[in-house]
C-alpha cells in the first residue's frame, strides 16, 4: 500500500509540473529548459520557510509561489523579444543561473538560512519538516498522498478554467499569430507575462510538496537534466490541451515501472529508462510532432 | 601572463567545438544537440584501443571516423528526413535532444558512469618564454589552432568551401543554381563530427572524460556561437576564446564554481544589448528566418 501510495505522489507531482509546464510549451508555444529551476526554486523557499521561519504548509507554499512568481519576470520578459533557439538559449541561461546559485549560494562556516549559507551548497537542506496545517501534522505517507492528490486535483482544476476562458483563447491565438491578436488590440506581452507567472508558480507547488515530502533538497534537482526531461514528459505526452500532459506525466512513471517488472539492475535500469525517453522523443519528432494525444504540433 | 595563456589555451578547445557547432547551425539551421552525444562518446574508442594494447595512433584514426560517422548519420536518418517534411527549428531541436540522450545512455550503459582518463601518471611540463604548460595543453593549443587555420583555409580557398559558405548564405537560392545542398548538408554534419571528436580528445586527454560531460561542453560552444554571431564561421571562434579568457579570469579572481553563473551572465548581457554578436550582420531579429 505504501508503494502505492509513494507512486500516487509522485504521480501528482509530475502531473502539476507537466500542467503547468504545458501552458508555456503547448499555450504559449515556447520551449523552456528552466522549468526544473522553478520547482528548485519551490522547493528550496519551502525548505527555509518552514526550518528558518517556522512558517506552516500553506504559507510556506505561498512564498515559494510568490518567489517563482518573481524570479518569472526572467523567462517572460526574454518572451517579449525572442522566440525559437534565441529563447531556448536563454532559459538554459536561466536555468544555469539558478543552479549555480543552488549550488554555490553557501560558506561552510556560517549557519544554513544565512545571508552566506542560503542553500548549503552541494550539502543540500535535510530535515525539512513534513507538511502541518492548522496544527495537525501529515506525518503518514497515506495523508500526504490524500494532501498532493487534492492539491494536483485543485491545480487540474484552475488550469482547466484557465485554458478554457478567454484568457485562454488568447494565449492560443498568440501563439498561432502573434501579429494578428496584437492587430486585434490584445495585449500580448502582458498575456505571456501572466501565462509564466502561473506556470511558475505551480511548477514551485511541485516542489513544495517535493521537498516536504522527501524531507531533504539539493542542488541537483534544479539540474538541466531535470528541465530536459520535464520538457521530454510533456512533447511526448502531447502539448496544447488537456489530456496530453497527463498521459506525459503517467508515461514518465510507468516506464521505470515497467522497467521493475524486468527485473533490471538499478543502474541499467536508469539509463534504459532515459534511453526509452530519448527514442521517444526521436520518433515522437519525426512521426507525430504534437505527441501522443497533444493538439499543438510543434513547429 | 600565465592566466591568459591559460585561458587561450582553454578557449582553443572551446572555439573548435563552437565551429564544430557553427559548420551545421549556420548552413542548416539545426541546432545539433546530439554533437554533444559524439563529444562524449568519441574518447572511448581511444580509450578501448588503449586497454587491448593497439596502437593509440590507429584508436585516434578510428574515433574521428566514429565521430564523422555518428554526425552523419544524425542527419542521414534524422534531420535530412525531417527538413524533407519542413519541420521547424523547434522540432529538430527536440529531436537532437532525443538523440544526445539515446547516444549518451548507451555510451553510459556501455561502459559505466566513472571518470575515465586517457594517459597515465602526471603530464610532463616545459617552460616557454616563461610560461609553464602542461604537454598536452601544449598539444591541445597546437592542434586546435591546425584544424581551424585548415577549416578555414579550405573555406575560403577550396570551391567545395565557396558552396559551403554560399549554402550558409542562402540555401534555396543555392539549390536553384543546380547544387545539391542535401550533399552539402551530409558535408556539414561530417564535418562537424570531425571537429567535434577532435575537440573531445584534446580534453579527453588533459582532464579525463565521462558519459555525461559533453552537454556542459556543447552548451559552452553554443553560447560562443551565439555571442560570435550567428552568421559568420570566425566570430564563434573569437567568441570561444573570449570565453576561455573570462572562465579563467573568474576562476582566478573568484571561484571555479561561479564560471557557468559568469557565462550565462555574459550571453544574457549580449542577447539583449547586441542580439547579432560580435561580427554577426546589424539586423533585428524578426527579419531574420
Amino acid at each position: 500500500m505504501n508503494y502505492f501510495f509513494h507512486l500516487l505522489i509522485f504521480f501528482n507531482l509530475y502531473l502539476i509540473l507537466a500542467l503547468s509546464l504545458n501552458l508555456i510549451v503547448g499555450y504559449c508555444g515556447l520551449l523552456t529548459l528552466a522549468h526544473a529551476g522553478y520547482f528548485a526554486v519551490g522547493a528550496y523557499t519551502y525548505a527555509l520557510a518552514t526550518l528558518k521561519l517556522g512558517l506552516g504548509f500553506f504559507p510556506a507554499l505561498g512564498l515559494g509561489m510568490g518567489v517563482a512568481v518573481i524570479l518569472s519576470f526572467a523567462v517572460s520578459l526574454p518572451a517579449w523579444r525572442f522566440r525559437g533557439d534565441f529563447f531556448v538559449m536563454l532559459t538554459l541561461a536561466v536555468q544555469t543561473l539558478i543552479f549555480s546559485l543552488c549550488q554555490n549560494w553557501f560558506s561552510p562556516q556560517a549557519e544554513l538560512g544565512t545571508w552566506s549559507n542560503l542553500t548549503n551548497g552541494p550539502l543540500g537542506i535535510s530535515g525539512v519538516p513534513k507538511p502541518a496545517i492548522l496544527g495537525s501534522s501529515f506525518a503518514t505517507i497515506g495523508s500526504i498522498a490524500g494532501l498532493s492528490s487534492v492539491l494536483a486535483v485543485l491545480v487540474g482544476l484552475i488550469i482547466w478554467i484557465l485554458v478554457r476562458s478567454p484568457w485562454g483563447r488568447l494565449l492560443r491565438a498568440i501563439r498561432d499569430d502573434e501579429l494578428a491578436a496584437r492587430s486585434l488590440g490584445k495585449n500580448s506581452r502582458l498575456v505571456k507575462v501572466q501565462a509564466f507567472m502561473i506556470a511558475c508558480s505551480l511548477a514551485a507547488v511541485s516542489g513544495a510538496i517535493y521537498c516536504s515530502y522527501v524531507t531533504y533538497i539539493e542542488p541537483s534537482a534544479a539540474s538541466i537534466d531535470e528541465s530536459i526531461l520535464l520538457l521530454s514528459m510533456v512533447l511526448v505526452g502531447g502539448v496544447g490541451n488537456f489530456r496530453g500532459p497527463v498521459i506525459g506525466a503517467f508515461i514518465l512513471l510507468a516506464i521505470p515501472e515497467l522497467l521493475r517488472l524486468a527485473q533490471l539492475p538499478d543502474s541499467t535500469a536508469a539509463h534504459i529508462r532515459l534511453l526509452a525517453y530519448g527514442g521517444l522523443l526521436v520518433l515522437m519528432a519525426r512521426f507525430r510532432p504534437q505527441g501522443l494525444a497533444g493538439e499543438y504540433r510543434l513547429e | 601572463m600565465q592566466i591568459l595563456i591559460n585561458g587561450l589555451i582553454s578557449g582553443a578547445t572551446i572555439a573548435l567545438l563552437a565551429l564544430a557547432f557553427a559548420s551545421v547551425y549556420l548552413p542548416t539551421r539545426v541546432f545539433h544537440i546530439a554533437l554533444a552525444g559524439v563529444f562524449a562518446g568519441a574518447p572511448y574508442v581511444v580509450w578501448i584501443f588503449g586497454q587491448n594494447g593497439w596502437p593509440w595512433s590507429a584508436g585516434v584514426a578510428v574515433a574521428l571516423l566514429a565521430g564523422i560517422a555518428l554526425s552523419f548519420a544524425c542527419e542521414l536518418f534524422n534531420h535530412g528526413p525531417l527538413d524533407r517534411k519542413k519541420a521547424g527549428q523547434g522540432l529538430h531541436l527536440v529531436s537532437s535532444l532525443g538523440l544526445y540522450i539515446v547516444i549518451v545512455q548507451i555510451v553510459a550503459l556501455a561502459w559505466g558512469n566513472e571518470v575515465k582518463v586517457l594517459r597515465q601518471g602526471i603530464d610532463s611540463i616545459c617552460t616557454l618564454f616563461g610560461v609553464v604548460v602542461t604537454r598536452s595543453q601544449l598539444l591541445a593549443a597546437l592542434v586546435s589552432s591546425v584544424a581551424m587555420l585548415g577549416f578555414y583555409s579550405w573555406l575560403r580557398f577550396s570551391n567545395l568551401g565557396l558552396q559551403f559558405r554560399a549554402l550558409a548564405d542562402n540555401p534555396t537560392q543555392l539549390a536553384l543554381f543546380g547544387y545539391n545542398t542535401r550533399r552539402l548538408r551530409l558535408l556539414a554534419f561530417a564535418l562537424a563530427g570531425l571537429l567535434a571528436a577532435l575537440s573531445s580528445l584534446l580534453t579527453a586527454f588533459d582532464v579525463g572524460f565521462d558519459p555525461q560531460g559533453g552537454l556542459h561542453a556543447l552548451i559552452l560552444a553554443i553560447v560562443a556561437v551565439i555571442i560570435g554571431g550567428r552568421d559568420t564561421f570566425l566570430g564563434p571562434v573569437i567568441a570561444g576564446f573570449l570565453l576561455g579568457l573570462v572562465r579563467t579570469q573568474v576562476a582566478w579572481h573568484l571561484s571555479a564554481r561561479w564560471q557557468d553563473a559568469v557565462t550565462f551572465g555574459l550571453l544574457v548581457m549580449f542577447l539583449f544589448f547586441l542580439p547579432n554578436g560580435l561580427l554577426g550582420r546589424k539586423a533585428r531579429l524578426e527579419a531574420q528566418a
